[in-house]
């Protein structure tokens, strides 16, 4: 028997053709490549919503939706500036006691108007004693609201608050239909849910009878879930997207470079370290700041984000904000020999054993914490990394199973007061340092909350941020650039600053794609 | 037999309630509090408050016990309940994603089997010709090259370069035939490519086997036509240990397509599974194991009747 004599099974000729049936087969479909309509927005999400619940935060992408489906009674427009959104005009009688007119054109989703009924209703499930809503201790100073007529009301004030037209803007405060039922929220923004899957995309369409007449300019959006960040991008590049929220960061001098796409970007969130302050070193303040002194922080901008972003030496002031709080005697530099010098003056002459906690799931906080243990092991402070998943991060956080850990996060506007959710002992969470509390601290932020008079709310924040290199409830790292990517047919999404970085989709009313 | 069958099925039940028990103590230990997760997802937080609120809402503020009570009995009707994360009805979640899942399996394993089958047949009819050695080191190279490594070549190849097919995602059949298609070429390719090196190497072992057979020269001696040798005598025996392999696989994959759909965000069941974990949705976890399980079991049930049929000696032991 020869190898010949059987070759008239399946021919070497015959599995190519195969081969190139199927490649053929493969590759027509891309002639037939349809595009989805032109006026659909196609929008690259991070994580699919956990929960659209108007008042509660379950997140940035759950925060966009939302802000395309309602909207509060103040709003940003493109150059971020505060301006009134459902509210037609306000009016301060007294520091405690506003008076808000309504549009009168606000109609939600299902035609009904939008009346002062409606706000007082929506208002009181924010402060409803065990509501789950994000805002509800923030906006606790409000202890009346008043309905004068259908499209007037006064709100009343236990204190006077600097930030309640600012908190009145956020994705967590809309008004919602008085009338609705259960879990279906009837909101009155700029878009009206379509349809969805969990997990997979939100489908938005236009709301005809939005309050901002001429906006949005698309037909509707579509949001398609990419948890995956390259993946993001790659749907970005291969046009299956029209843009995309947080750019990674590896692919930020690719889309310099690009000429079919362009970002807004801006110096946003910023990374910080957080300390498990009952017990063990990281209780003596000092050790906290020598910290604060041992860390190249340029070291991690270039390690965990590409060189995308800001060393930050003291309380983080957001960019926007109208404070000028620089302090050169009251912030950290990188200095090893200051930050032995502290450790012996504490007890700890050859430094000491520790927990680092970050987490595996976001790059950045593991590269982070990387950049963190290598600086302290110079002053003789061995960190042992965990870095559990998400999850448990938060849990352990929440339950100080830590030494020290690493944190990111944002404000939600640019003041000072944006972060005072991180600094008050009012608001325990694993946000802040485990055990932390300091009396002055929320004196200050209680303060520079009730205060108007910009100059005294100066000098209160001046002197917040000298406390805040003191007593040190966290060491500051860096500010990092969070991105927007989209491809160059999107016209009049603008990128606003700082802690406004999240609310750059209220520009989406204006965006059109060319 | 009724005897028989009724021992096989208690013991399918037996196993059920072994994996439903340990899929639950694994979740009790496992660190992680749903409620707290849920308020803290992206830089939020709740307050103690609204997190025991919410544990109320989930049902997780009841004993161990309870909630292990609950789970068995409602398991046993059928109700997985609702999603801890959004209230959606897990049932509804699970027959909308399982099929997706298939889908993807069986696509890739067709693909898979109408590549690999003629090209392992004849690579094993000509064993150590050209053909077989690029073959077989190619398929050794693919063997060892993860999925997830194949699946983000071929987003940048065809998807960021030549930009002929999307780079992820899903849409229904009914709502874009074309689309659906061009979104499932690259994840069933990626899920077929790993399984065709598998056929590949059974196939050509088993054809290279079976050539060597007295029957076969056989069947050549007496004037069959060779391509007759080749599908009735040398094929058709060489393929039982094949379908043998390509079964127990697929049932693999049932589970193990995760990075796959991840990679192209392919709307499957264990990419529902994963996200699931992430959020500590036990509810769903447990219902996403509960169900591959249940279809692991129920396949090797099946067969051990099927067998039975074939073989009643079987039904003695």
């Amino acid at each position: 028997m020869t190898r010949h004599s059987l070759t008239t099974g399946p021919t070497r000729r015959t599995v190519l053709m195969g081969f190139g049936a199927g490649l053929t087969v493969m590759a027509m479909p891309g002639a037939l490549r349809a595009q989805s309509g032109p006026t659909v927005l196609r929008f690259g999400l991070s994580t699919f919503p956990p929960s659209i619940k108007p008042w509660d935060n379950t997140g940035a992408a759950a925060n966009t939706v939302k802000l395309m489906l309602n909207r509060g009674l103040t709003g940003y427009n493109n150059a971020s500036e505060l301006v009134p959104e459902l509210a037609e005009s306000w009016d301060w009688e007294s520091d405690t006691s506003i008076v808000f007119k309504l549009k009168p054109g606000a109609r939600f989703h299902n035609g009904e108007q939008v009346t002062s009924g409606d706000v007082k209703w929506s208002l009181e499930k924010i402060l409803e004693p065990g509501s789950s809503s994000f805002l509800r201790r923030d906006l606790s100073m409000i202890n009346g609201i008043e309905v004068i007529d259908d499209l007037t009301l006064r709100v009343t004030l236990s204190s006077p608050s600097a930030v309640m037209l600012d908190l009145f803007a956020n994705f967590n405060c809309p008004i919602i239909w008085s009338g609705s039922q259960g879990e279906d929220y009837i909101g009155c923004g700029p878009f009206k849910m379509k349809s969805q899957e969990r997990g997979v995309y939100i489908e938005l369409e236009r709301n005809d009878d939005f309050v901002e007449a001429g906006t949005p300019k698309v037909e509707g959006i579509r949001f398609i879930v990419y948890a995956d960040e390259n993946l993001r991008y790659a749907a970005l590049e291969a046009g299956d997207v029209d843009i995309i929220e947080y750019l990674p960061w590896s692919q930020f001098d690719t889309v310099d470079a690009s000429d079919k796409l362009k970002m807004a970007a801006s110096l946003g969130p910023y990374m910080f370290l957080l300390f498990n302050v009952t017990q063990g070193p990281f209780a003596d303040p000092r050790v906290r700041r020598a910290v604060g002194f041992a860390i190249e922080r340029q070291d991690i901008v270039d390690a965990a984000f590409a060189g995308r972003g800001e060393p930050l030496f003291s309380f983080p002031n957001p960019q926007g904000s109208p404070f000028d709080l620089s302090d050169p005697e009251h912030e950290w530099s990188y200095d090893p020999d200051r930050a032995k010098a502290l450790l012996a003056e504490a007890g700890y002459p050859n430094g000491f054993d520790c927990r680092l906690l970050a987490t595996a799931t976001y790059g950045m906080h593991q590269d982070t914490a990387s950049v963190v243990q290598a600086y302290l092991a110079m002053i003789g402070i061995n960190a042992t990394l965990d870095l559990p998943d998400w999850a448990t991060r938060v849990t352990a956080g929440t339950e100080g199973r830590y030494d020290l850990c690493v944190h990111g996060t944002s404000g939600y506007y640019n003041d000072p007061d944006s972060i005072a959710s991180l600094l008050h002992s009012a608001n325990p969470s694993y946000l802040q340092s485990f055990g932390f509390k300091s009396d002055r601290i929320d004196s200050l932020l209680d303060q520079g909350r009730a205060e108007t008079d910009p100059d005294k709310r100066t000098a209160i924040y001046q002197e917040l941020n000298t406390v805040y290199f003191e007593e040190v409830p966290q060491v500051p790292l860096n500010w990092r650039v969070q991105a927007y990517a989209m491809s160059n047919r999107i016209q009049g999404f603008a990128s606003f600053p700082g802690f406004l970085n999240g609310a750059s989709t209220y520009s989406l009313d204006e965006t059109t794609l060319g | 037999m009724a005897a028989f069958l009724f021992r096989r099925l208690v013991a399918a039940a037996g196993m059920l309630l072994v994996v439903g028990t340990i899929i639950f103590s694994l979740l009790v230990i496992v660190p992680g509090d749903p409620a707290a997760l849920l308020l803290a997802t992206g830089g939020g937080s709740g307050t103690e408050e609204q997190i025991a609120a919410v544990r109320e809402r989930m049902g997780l503020d009841q004993p161990v016990w309870q909630q292990y009570v609950d789970f068995l009995t409602s398991s046993l009707r059928f109700d997985f309940g609702t999603s801890l994360i959004d209230g959606s009805s897990i049932a509804e979640n699970i027959g909308l994603r399982l099929p997706r899942t298939l889908e993807l399996i069986v696509a890739g394993a067709l693909f898979a089997l109408a590549v690999a089958i003629p090209a392992g047949t004849y690579a094993g009819l000509h064993a150590g010709g050209r053909f077989d050695v690029v073959a077989s080191a190619a398929n050794a190279l693919l063997t060892s090259v993860p999925g997830f490594v194949v699946g983000t070549l071929f987003i940048y190849l065809f998807a960021q370069i030549l930009r002929v097919l999307p780079a992820g995602g899903y849409v229904p059949f009914a709502q874009d035939p074309v689309q659906h298609l061009r979104m499932l070429v690259l994840p069933a390719l990626t899920v077929g490519l790993h399984l065709s090196t598998i056929i590949f190497r059974m196939t050509r072992a088993s054809v290279l086997e079976m050539r060597g057979h007295d029957w076969v020269r056989t069947a050549t001696a007496k004037g069959l036509r060779r391509r007759l040798v080749v599908r009735r005598h040398i094929l058709r025996n060489a393929l039982g240990p094949v379908i043998t392999v390509v079964g127990l696989q697929l049932g693999i994959l049932l589970g193990s397509t995760v990075l796959v759909e991840f990679v192209y965000n392919w709307p499957g069941l264990s990419g529902f599974l994963v996200s699931a974990v992430e959020q500590r949705d036990y509810p769903s976890v447990r219902a996403v194991i509960l169900t591959v399980a249940a279809i692991f079991i129920a396949i090797n049930l099946a067969i051990e009747i099927l067998y039975s049929l074939l073989d009643p000696r079987i039904r003695q032991q």
